[in-house]
């Protein structure tokens, strides 16, 4: 396993594809779970109780970083299908968009765009924000190995 | 003459035992009938009754939804700290002003919080919907039912109760605020503008008890 995120990282590109995939995600979501705020002051804040949605958000924003640089540099070093960069995008897209709803702003235009669809929608995954992080680490890290072996056997090491 | 006197001094005995009844009837709490009250820019006419001084240098108006979970966070957290240090020692006040726009049951509970506030009890209503919130929207936590529950445990006159909130008698009320957090910009909840005198500071999100310090102490 290690000897794949070697090769692949050893390119700087897709280092700095990682760092640009993890910054932003991480930023993002801890400015949407209210974790951070920006305005008046800078101040970073964890409320009891909220600790694990924190980690989740970290675990998610670096397994991103680490699982579509991956499938990045299959399909574009090894020329592969771009089938299995699906995994990597869904897990990311759906865990984000777990917990970003409730009551910030995306909630809030989601809620005034689409009326009571938008309002279920939100209402659904703030329900089940934590469960739904979960499964989105959970196919990440199935899309890491599932990578992982592809790239063992194109690469045969 | 006699009789005159007799007949004076009862109708003036009359008139102050009715204005010392109704006085004794009227809420402890400061009822909000003003419909200029303004704050800022924000039309509070609707919004709760003031919490604390309602001569404080400072206002806080909160824009919040009794379905959010950062509102119970705040509530729970930050707002303790708020009311030792500024409301009550009169150096702020503090308006809640309903955004309920996360489920349906949302401006049901809302509601629910005028028709305590008839019977003298909206803060300690709302206190009790922060302090039962459930994590799930929707859920039922704030079901009428439970919304009438709610009112039985404080003791309100459950006929009068039932009565206000099966009429949807502040459901415009209701609406009016949610117009006013539009209004102003807030997208999110919770959402607080700290007012001042001249200015007013818009802090969106459940921060932390030092920045609301920071603020209103530069205000004062």
């Amino acid at each position: 396993m290690a000897s794949t995120i070697r090769l692949v990282f050893s390119n700087p590109k897709y280092a700095y594809l990682s760092v640009a995939i993890f910054v932003p995600m991480l930023a993002g979501l801890l400015l949407l779970s209210e974790y951070v705020f920006l305005e008046p002051y800078v101040v970073s804040h964890l409320p009891k109780g909220t600790e694990l949605g924190f980690v989740l958000i970290v675990v998610l924003s670096a397994l991103s970083a680490l699982v579509i640089p991956m499938n990045v540099f299959r399909i574009v070093a090894l020329k592969s299908s771009r089938q299995k960069m699906g995994g990597g995008v869904f897990g990311s897209v759906i865990g984000a968009a777990a917990g970003a709803c409730s009551c910030g702003p995306v909630g809030f235009a989601a809620i005034s765009t689409f009326g009571s669809v938008g309002a279920t929608a939100t209402a659904f995954l703030t329900n089940y924000e934590i469960p739904i992080r979960v499964a989105a680490i959970a196919v990440l890290v199935i899309t890491y190995f599932t990578t992982a072996r592809s790239l063992r056997t194109e690469c045969k090491f | 003459m006699n009789k005159k006197r007799v007949i004076i001094g009862a109708v003036i005995i009359a008139v102050i035992a009715g204005i010392a009844a109704s006085a004794s009837l009227s809420s402890p709490e400061t009822v909000n009938l003003d419909m200029e009250r303004n704050h800022g820019t924000i039309s509070t006419a609707l919004g709760s009754p003031i919490l604390g001084d309602p001569e404080a240098p400072i206002t806080i108006v909160e824009f919040g939804d009794y379905q959010c979970h950062f509102c119970e966070k705040w509530f729970h957290e930050t707002k303790p700290l708020i009311e030792k240090d500024y409301i009550d020692t009169g150096k702020a006040n503090l308006i809640f002003v309903d955004m309920a726009f996360l489920g349906r049951d949302s401006p049901k509970a809302a509601q629910a919080s005028y028709c305590a506030e008839d019977q003298g009890m909206y803060w300690e209503y709302h206190d009790m919907l922060y302090n039962s919130q459930e994590p799930t929207i929707d859920g039922g936590w704030a079901s009428n039912e439970r919304l009438k529950a709610f009112a039985f445990a404080l003791g309100l006159d459950m006929g009068l109760f039932d009565s206000c909130l099966d009429s949807g008698k502040y459901s415009k009320r209701v609406q009016y605020n949610v117009q006013q957090a539009r209004e102003n910009g807030i997208n999110s909840t919770p959402g607080f503008f700290v007012v001042g005198s001249d200015t007013q500071q818009l802090i969106r999100g459940a921060q932390p008890y030092s920045t609301f310090q920071k603020v209103i102490d530069s205000m004062i």
